[in-house]
């Protein structure tokens, strides 16, 4: 074994090397190449196992040659993995490849009723000055419904609730959510602020506007000092928050029993901004609630002394709110529970 | 209240237009609703001069009349099937081209072979009078040619009276109103009577057996009139007003009631027995036919004019049909009087007889409107139907209230508004509603809280203070607070400054809605569609229900608009599924629901009510696609939203148990009772089931399988940890052991589960059922309950004896308690 014969041996072995890294078509089958040449008991260390045979001052001369060629071979190999990494993810890629425009996985989505949701808009709102919520009963005594809101047996202004009577000796459903007052006033002192959501009952034909079930919310404040510009001033504020800044509104009297002086609310009409439409009856006004100064009789129901406290009560309609909020044109939808309805509200 | 402007105008000067008019009156709270142009739909209807009438050769109905419509115009040939017309006359005449109320177009016609080249017009048809029988007779003078619109046109507002202003119901009160507005003066008609003898003593006296319900009677008569209809002017207003004209005499008694507000009754004087008339309560078996020809049974609380042959009248609600004022009556009595409110609303409640007499005595009236009533009814009578009067009148409490004092504090009044209104301006104000001041002395006292002790004056505040003299037309002024209301609404509301409150706010107080809402934004947020449905239900939705329908739990309505609300809820379930089955006829197969309400019921006789929350899952829950299939509801799909719920609001998972028993709406093997750990002990949170097939077959539901859960708020909310405390985790690893363990027929997942984890405490961590088998090499009846068991210390790692020996302690435990074994 001489030099030449060595060196034109790991030549060959070199250039058979590179041929079967690149016919590599696997991962595994460039290992096994690498094993073939480059392993423990591959071909370089079989070829460079004849140095011994050489003169001593060849060795280092065919040594060099020897790890030039393994360099080559390494080099080699690492390019050619590279390569059949990138094929092999090129081809996952194409084989994961899907119609992009087909539709995404189906998660229902649920919806809140607009009447609640209505409600909780209002509790925010007044939860911002303090308001905090109480809850009332549905089936009511005659007593806190009407009597300690100073509407005695067979007085004429019971006329301004139609009311449904239960079985029950001195009960009815309670045909606005004012009775609450009473209950606030009894359970807390002042300082009174409450707001007391719930549902109402009336005696009363089903039509676009009208419902024997519907939604109020009552609003009680009672503190020394409570003032009728203290109500006008945060039904403002209740106004701009519902209805946008800006929109101009109204203080009129009404008339309650329960309260004095009794206020109507208006606001501008949402639908034509004041011209005049049939929404608001061409006068450029929606009510949106009434209210006034609690009146002293029902201070004194509820157990205050008029002469050290005063304070004011409103009771706004969710329906007429949610209908205004939303542009819905007729009350029955909201008891209805058509699907296609309520989906809107998700 | 609808009210002419044309007559308004008799009593006030308005010199606005009639939308600044109803703009004020809003702003006064005299609300108007609503503004009538009456004959603004009158088209080229005009005032024509009949020429000449005749018989229609062609025919025995019709007449062949020439009208001239004007000077230049020429003669119109116009053909009339009514009787009433003559050559002379001045009649409405739609010409061709004319548009009726309604829209009714009147163009060049034939009948019987004539043309007719228009119409000549009855009341009724534009709506001027109620007469529909005859053409319309103008007054003499109406002038040829002139639109009927710029005549007999009128604007009428509608006015919201509010029930405590009983004195507004009349066009007097209104022009008070509009006085109050605008700084005009009241016109009172001016009443002055041409007085005949003999004297109204000896023609009608007047016996009242209880003044408390009669506090005054006075009673007038008029004899020698001729009963005929009113005039064009009176029957044109009454019908703008909406009350139907009837005779001259009757018409005079309602004119005055809108007049004045006084409702009045008029008799035939011939049929009042001996013209004696009594003022009682009616008899047992009394009975009546009022003016409507019905016979109506008396009960004892109804107040009766009568005469000693029987009842006459329903005091305040309606006259009887006997003694009506009718076209041979000659004779009139006249009765103007006042009742008591109560009795008045009883009885027209009692025989749904709301009229607008028994509206205005329900509110209560004055006493001196008795008398002046009385007297301007017969003044009206006599100018529309002649006769004469007899002098003076019966009269049973001729003693009229002076105005009534009402001390208030001008301070008091400013502070309840907010508003600083100077005294000299208050007192302007209350002078613009004829109320007017005077000073407060030393122990005046002032009236806070009606029914309640007043506040007695003393030296000091008695300088400052005021009296209101309240004038008697104005009973709703009764304490301090009417005062304030009076002097903001003449102010102007807009008056009251808006500001935000700066007094002390209220303790805080945790929001009742806190729990509920997390609740409801949990099951929106996995896709539930919350509903609100009715509190009122019918007895069919309690019967399916197990709840009969005389149920003594039950709350009915006792006067229901229908039998299907005619029951108050007791169970969520009936409403939810009525959305089920309304959205499945609209071909909806993935109705998934909740609702928050409350649920009724008597507890010893007592009325009940709790929050419940209903879930009702109803077909398709996953939202099946082109990816993934349809999952219908069942229990395991309820259970696991309750699992959901619960830990979103911060429960602990409740456990399931089958229950003892079950609702004839249960599926009797797929229905658990809930319970959650309330202070230590087991409270049952509420039920999850799937509904029985025969309640969905009654219901008409479509949906096979549909899971419910009714959960009761109140006790979800009592589970729930006041406070939430950090759990430290371990930080060494766990060790996850698994366990087929075979158990027999009758023995429940949640058996094996309560004696894992009994019998692993304190080393478990987790326990997990992740697969249930049944079958082959299994006995028959045997199941295969698969258990992932996390087992872990809290600061060590645990060795493999202390493993082998837990789970040695668990199969031990599972054979001796449940029979069961490890499937190996």
């Amino acid at each position: 074994m001489d030099l030449d014969t060595l060196s034109a041996r790991l030549s060959t072995l070199e250039q058979a090397g590179l041929d079967a890294i690149r016919a590599a078509s696997s991962p595994e089958a460039l290992e096994a190449v690498q094993v073939a040449y480059l392993g423990r008991r591959g071909e370089l260390k079989t070829v460079l196992g004849g140095i011994g045979a050489l003169p001593a001052p060849d060795r280092p001369q065919v040594g060099a040659i020897g790890n030039a060629v393994r360099e080559a071979l390494e080099a080699a190999l690492e390019i050619r993995r590279r390569e059949l990494q990138t094929a092999a993810l090129d081809a996952r890629l194409a084989r994961e490849t899907v119609d992009v425009t087909l539709p995404g996985r189906p998660f229902r989505s649920g919806s809140l009723h607009p009447l609640i949701e209505t409600n909780r808009e209002i509790a925010r709102i007044f939860g911002q000055f303090g308001f905090v919520v109480y809850e009332g009963p549905e089936v009511e005594s005659d007593a806190r419904n009407f009597q300690a809101l100073n509407i005695p047996p067979d007085h004429p202004a019971r006329d301004l609730w139609d009311t449904l009577y239960v079985d029950v000796p001195g009960y009815l459903l309670r045909t606005h959510t004012s009775p609450g007052q009473i209950h606030v006033m009894q359970q807390t002192a002042p300082p009174i602020r409450a707001l007391l959501p719930g549902r109402c009952f009336r005696y009363e034909a089903v039509d676009a506007s009208h419902g024997f079930e519907f939604f109020q919310v009552e609003g009680l404040m009672v503190d020394e000092g409570t003032t009728m510009a203290d109500l006008r001033g945060l039904l403002d504020a209740f106004a701009q928050a519902m209805f946008g800044r800006g929109r101009p509104t109204r203080f009129r009297p009404g008339y309650y029993p329960f309260t004095e002086p009794s206020v109507a609310f208006d606001v501008q009409c949402v639908v034509c901004n004041g011209v005049g439409c049939p929404s608001c009856k061409r006068t450029g006004w929606m009510t949106i609630l009434g209210a006034g100064m609690v009146h002293p009789v029902v201070l004194r129901n509820g157990g205050l002394d008029p002469e050290r406290y005063q304070g004011f009560a409103f009771g706004l309609g969710t329906d007429r709110i949610a209908i205004l909020r939303y542009g819905i044109d007729d009350i029955r939808m909201f008891l209805e529970n058509d699907l296609r309805f309520l989906e809107q509200f998700s | 209240m609808r009210v002419p402007l044309s007559w308004l105008r008799d009593y006030v000067d308005v010199d606005v237009s009639p939308e600044a008019l109803a703009e004020r009156l809003t702003l006064l709270g005299m609300e108007v609703q609503g503004i009538e142009h009456r004959g603004a739909d009158w088209q080229r209807i005009v005032v024509g001069e009949l020429l000449t009438v005749e018989p229609h050769p062609g025919s025995d109905h019709l007449l062949v009349t020439t009208v001239r419509t004007s000077p230049q115009e020429p003669v119109l040939t116009v053909l009339t099937g009514a009787s009433n017309v003559a050559a002379g006359q001045h009649v409405p005449v739609a010409v061709p081209g004319a548009v009726l109320p309604g829209g009714r177009r009147i163009e060049v016609t034939r009948m019987a072979g004539r043309e007719s080249q228009g119409m000549l017009c009855s009341g009724d048809e534009l709506g001027l009078t109620t007469d529909a029988d005859g053409i319309l007779i103008l007054p003499a003078d109406a002038p040829v040619g002139v639109a009927m619109t710029d005549l007999f046109g009128d604007v009428v507002l509608d006015i919201d009276v509010k029930p405590n202003r009983g004195d507004a119901l009349s066009l007097i009160g209104l022009a008070r109103e509009v006085a109050a507005a605008t700084g005009a003066r009241v016109r009172w008609p001016e009443i002055v009577l041409g007085e005949s003898e003999p004297p109204t003593e000896s023609h009608v006296s007047v016996e009242v057996e209880d003044a408390v319900l009669c506090p005054r009677f006075v009673a007038r008569y008029v004899g020698g009139v001729r009963v005929g209809p009113s005039s064009l002017r009176v029957q044109a207003r009454l019908t703008a007003a909406g009350v139907r004209p009837v005779s001259n005499v009757v018409d005079a008694s309602n004119y005055v009631m809108l007049e004045l507000g006084k409702p009045t009754h008029t008799f035939d004087a011939d049929r009042i027995t001996d013209g004696r008339i009594v003022v009682r309560l009616a008899r047992p078996g009394e009975r009546l036919e009022t003016l409507d020809h019905v016979l109506r049974d008396l009960t004892p609380e109804t107040l009766l004019i009568a005469d000693s042959a029987g009842p006459l009248s329903i005091a305040g609600v309606m006259g009887g049909a006997s003694s009506e004022v009718g076209a041979a009556t000659t004779a009139v009595v006249i009765e103007s009087a006042v009742f008591d409110p109560v009795t008045i609303r009883r009885a027209a409640h009692h025989h749904a007889l709301r009229s607008e007499a028994s509206l205005r005595f329900e509110k209560g009236q004055e006493s001196r409107l008795a008398r002046i009533g009385a007297n301007r009814v017969a003044q009206l009578i006599q100018a529309w139907a002649g006769g004469q009067i007899a002098a003076g009148c019966a009269d049973t409490n001729p003693v009229e209230p002076e105005p009534s004092r009402l001390p208030f504090r001008p301070w008091r009044v400013s502070s309840l508004l907010g508003a600083d209104v100077p005294v000299a301006e208050m007192r302007a104000l209350l002078q613009r509603v004829e109320v007017q001041t005077e000073p407060a002395g030393r122990g005046d006292v002032v009236p806070v809280a009606a029914g309640f002790p007043g506040v007695v004056l003393g030296a000091a505040d008695a300088a400052r203070a005021l009296v209101a003299i309240v004038p008697p037309h104005r009973r709703d002024l009764e304490i301090e607070a009417d005062v304030t209301e009076e002097v903001a609404r003449v102010m102007g509301y807009d008056r009251v400054p808006g500001r935000l409150p700066e007094t002390p706010m209220p303790e805080y107080r945790p929001d009742p809605r806190r729990t509920v809402d997390a609740a409801r934004d949990a099951l929106a947020g996995r896709g539930l569609d919350e509903v609100v449905t009715h509190a009122l239900v019918g007895p069919v939705d309690h019967e399916r229900l197990g709840m009969p329908a005389d149920d003594p739990a039950t709350i009915r309505v006792t006067n229901p608009l229908s039998i299907d609300h005619s029951q108050v809820r007791r169970s969520l379930l009936p409403g939810l599924v009525r959305v089920l089955v309304e959205n499945e006829r609209q071909r909806r197969s993935d109705v998934s629901l909740f609702e928050v309400g409350h649920v009724h019921r008597l507890v010893d006789g007592v009325p009940a009510e709790r929050p419940m929350l209903g879930v009702l899952l109803g077909g398709d829950q996953s939202g099946a696609a082109w990816n993934q299939a349809a999952r219908p509801a069942d229990l395991w799909e309820v259970r696991g939203l309750v699992m959901a719920l619960c830990a979103r609001v911060g429960a602990a998972p409740p456990s399931a148990a089958r229950p003892d028993s079950f609702g004839p709406f249960e599926h009797p093997g797929r229905t658990a009772v809930l319970h959650v750990e309330v202070d230590g002990g087991a409270c049952e949170l509420g039920r999850a089931f799937e509904l029985h097939p025969s309640y969905l077959e009654a219901v008409e539901a479509r949906s096979g399988h549909v899971a419910v859960a009714l959960l009761d708020l109140d006790v979800l909310q009592s589970a729930i940890p006041a406070v939430r405390r950090y759990v430290p985790f371990p930080r060494v690893p766990a060790v996850e052991r698994d366990l087929a363990i075979v158990v027999g027929d009758g023995t429940l997942a949640g058996d094996v589960d309560r004696v894992i984890r009994e019998s692993t405490a304190p080393l478990l961590r987790g326990l997990r059922l992740f697969d249930v088998y049944a079958g082959a090499p299994l006995a028959p009846g045997e199941r295969s309950l698969a258990f992932r068991l996390t087992l872990q210390a809290a600061e060590r790692t645990l060795t493999d004896e202390e493993i082998d020996a837990t789970v040695a302690r668990v199969v031990d435990a599972l054979a001796a308690r449940l029979g069961a074994r490890i499937r190996s």
